[in-house]
C-alpha cells in the first residue's frame, strides 16, 4: 500500500517463481512467523488442485503455490476459514491477485476477516480454463510451466478473463512476489503492508533490491492489457445491446446458476433468484403463454443475469470463474466485466481495493458524486428536483 | 397505438410521503391516470434494484419510484440510499440498451398532491408515446 519507498528482497530458485514461493512458505512456517499455510495442492488423482490448509511439513512440501488451474476461488476458501471472525491460528495464504481482491470485497461484506491472515500475491500469468485442464492435464501442465518460465503473462491457453486482466500484479495483499521481466530464477519479494514488512523482517529477508525496472515492466504490460480489455469489452457490450441482444446472449443458458454459485462475491445463503418468491404461479405462466402464443423454459434468464448485475457488478473483480463454470460456453465473465467497468467508475469505485472505503451501496453522499447525481437527475423528468 | 391503450405503470411509493401524496391527490379530486398502480412500501429504500427490473421484465410499461424529498425521509437517510440504488439500476438498463426512460424516480412529499398528479400524468404520457413494453412479446426471456 506504500508506493513511495518500495524496497524488496530477492529470492532465487532453480524452479523459478514456484520454487521461491514454495521456499518462502516453508521458511515462514519453520521460523514460526505463521502457524499454517493456505495454498493449492495437487489432488492425488493428479487431475485438479484443491485449497489445503496445512501445517504438516510433509504436506507443505507437496504444495503448489502457483497452480495452473483455479477450481475454487481462493476468496471462498478464505471465507470458509474466517467468516465468523478471526481464527485461532495465523495463516499465510498464497493467492492470485483476483482471489485477494475478491477476498477484500468479501471483507467489506463481513464475510472474510483478515486479522490473522497474511496475504501473499504474485505476478499472475493467467490460469488454464478448467475444462481444458481436466481434458488434458499433461498438456496444460506443460504449457503453463512454459508460461511461468517465460516471465511474462500468458497469451494462449489461458482463460479469456485472464487475457484481459489489468490487475495481474501487485494488489492490496501483504507481500507480493514480482517476477515478470526479472532475470530467470529470480523474484522480488515486495512488502505491501506493514504486516508484510514485519513478516519479512521476522524471517530475516534483507530488503536491498531495487525494483524500478520490474515496476516499469508491469506498467507497460498493464497498458497493453488495458487497451485489449477496453476493446474486448466494448465489443461485448455492442453484442448484447438491446432486449434482443440480451436475449440472444443468454439463449443457450440452461439456468443452472453455476455462474452464480462459483462467484466469490455472491455470498448470500439464499439468493433471490433461487428463492420461491422469484417463481411465478403456473396460472400466470399459462396466462402469458396464452397472450404471447408461446413461452420458453427455463424462464427469467434475462432477469437472473441483469439482476445479478445490479447486485454484484460493483464488486466484480473479473476473475472469470463464471465463464469457467458455464456448461454451455456463454462468455459470462466478459458480459459481467463489461458491466463492472461501467458501474464501478459511475460510483468512483474500484473493486478489490483495501483503502477503508465501504461498498458504494453501503454509503451515500448528501451531495452525490457527479455521475450518480446526473443519473438521478435525468430520471426525475421535467420538473426536476430540489436536492 | 389505439387511443384507448392504457399502460401499466408499477409505482412503488413510500408510505410516509409519496403514497400519502397520492392519497392527497385523490382526496383533492385531482385527476391522475388509471395507468398508475400504486404499491405501498415503507420507504423508497425498500425497493431493491431487482424489484424495478422485475416489474419491467414482467411487462410493466413503466416503473415509478416515489419517495420523500432527500433529507426528509422518515428514516432519515433511506432515500439517500435510494438514489444510489436507483443509479445502479438505471446504469444497468442504459448499458444493456434497455429502455431506461421507462423507469422514473420522483420525490413527492405528503403535501404534494398536485405534484403527484402532475408526475403521474406526465410519466403516463411519456409511456404512451413510447408504446407498449416490448418484453410483452418475447417468448425467450
Ligand atoms: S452457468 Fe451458464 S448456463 Fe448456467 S446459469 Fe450461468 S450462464 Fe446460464
Ligand atoms: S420514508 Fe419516504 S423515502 Fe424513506
Amino acid at each position: 500500500m506504500n508506493d513511495t519507498e518500495r524496497s524488496a528482497a530477492r529470492m532465487r530458485s532453480p524452479e523459478g517463481i514456484r520454487g521461491s514461493l514454495h521456499d518462502f512458505l516453508k521458511i515462514a512456517v519453520d521460523k514460526g512467523a505463521v502457524d499454517s499455510v493456505l495454498a493449492p495442492v495437487k489432488v492425488p488423482a493428479e487431475n485438479s488442485y484443491a485449497w489445503i490448509l496445512m501445517n504438516d511439513p510433509a504436506v507443505i512440501e507437496s504444495a503448489s503455490p502457483v497452480a495452473p488451474v483455479m477450481p475454487v476461488q481462493g476468496a471462498k476458501a478464505l471465507k470458509s476459514l474466517t467468516r465468523k471472525g478471526k481464527g485461532e491460528s495465523r495463516i499465510l495464504a498464497v493467492m492470485r491477485p483476483c482471489e485477494i481482491r475478491a477476498g477484500i470485497e468479501l471483507m467489506k461484506l463481513n464475510q472474510v476477516h483478515f486479522d490473522n491472515i497474511v496475504l501473499v500475491s504474485y505476478d499472475c500469468p493467467g490460469a488454464v480454463p478448467f475444462q481444458d485442464y481436466v481434458k488434458d492435464p499433461g498438456f496444460s501442465e506443460e504449457s503453463f510451466g512454459k508460461m511461468i518460465a517465460s516471465g511474462r503473462p500468458g497469451e494462449e491457453n489461458i482463460k479469456p478473463a485472464c487475457g484481459i486482466c489489468t490487475e495481474f500484479s501487485i494488489v492490496d495483499s501483504d507481500i507480493h512476489f514480482g517476477y515478470f521481466g526479472v532475470d530467470e530464477g529470480s523474484a522480488f519479494v515486495i512488502p505491501v503492508s506493514e504486516q508484510g514488512a514485519e513478516l519479512l523482517d521476522a524471517i530475516g529477508l534483507d530488503r536491498d533490491a531495487k525494483i524500478a525496472d520490474w515496476e516499469s515492466e508491469i506498467s507497460s504490460i498493464r497498458d497493453k492489457r488495458t487497451k485489449k480489455r477496453t476493446e474486448t469489452l466494448s465489443a461485448a457490450g455492442e453484442r448484447i445491446k438491446g432486449l434482443d441482444g440480451l436475449i440472444n446472449a443468454f439463449r443457450k443458458c440452461i439456468g443452472c446458476h453455476n455462474c452464480m454459485s462459483v462467484c466469490p462475491i455472491c455470498y448470500c445463503r439464499q439468493c433471490y433468484f433461487d428463492s420461491e418468491v422469484s417463481k411465478k404461479d403456473p396460472d400466470f405462466i399459462f396466462e402469458i403463454a396464452e397472450k404471447r402464443g408461446a413461452m420458453a423454459f427455463p424462464r427469467d434468464k434475462v432477469m437472473f443475469h441483469a439482476g445479478r448485475m445490479t447486485h454484484m457488478s460493483l464488486s466484480c473483480v473479473s476473475c472469470g470463474f463464471c465463464t469457467d463454470a458455464c456448461p454451455t460456453g456463454i462468455p459470462v465473465a466478459e458480459i459481467f466485466s463489461y458491466m463492472a467497468d461501467i458501474t464501478q467508475p459511475t460510483f468512483e469505485y474500484i473493486a478489490g481495493k483495501n483503502n477503508g472505503e465501504p461498498l458504494p451501496l453501503r454509503k451515500f453522499e448528501k451531495k452525490e458524486l457527479p455521475l450518480v447525481h446526473e443519473i438521478v437527475k435525468s430520471a426525475e423528468g421535467e420538473e426536476g428536483s430540489d436536492e | 397505438m389505439d387511443k384507448k391503450y392504457v399502460p401499466r405503470i408499477t409505482s412503488f411509493l413510500c408510505k410516509w410521503c409519496s403514497y400519502t401524496g397520492a392519497d392527497l391527490a385523490g382526496t383533492s379530486r385531482l385527476q391522475y391516470p388509471t395507468a398508475i398502480i400504486p404499491i405501498k412500501v415503507m420507504c423508497s429504500s425498500r425497493v431493491d434494484p431487482v424489484f424495478i427490473l422485475r416489474a419491467f421484465l414482467k411487462g410493466s410499461d413503466g416503473v415509478l419510484l416515489g419517495g420523500c424529498h432527500p433529507g426528509d425521509c422518515h428514516y432519515e437517510t433511506g432515500n439517500y440510499h435510494t438514489r444510489r440504488r436507483f443509479a445502479i439500476v438505471k446504469t444497468v438498463f442504459e448499458s444493456l440498451g434497455l429502455e431506461a426512460e421507462r423507469i422514473r424516480l420522483s420525490w413527492i412529499s405528503a403535501s404534494e398532491g398536485p405534484k403527484f398528479a402532475r408526475v403521474a400524468n406526465e410519466f403516463t404520457e411519456t409511456i404512451i408515446a413510447m408504446g407498449e413494453n416490448p418484453v410483452k412479446k418475447k417468448i425467450f426471456l
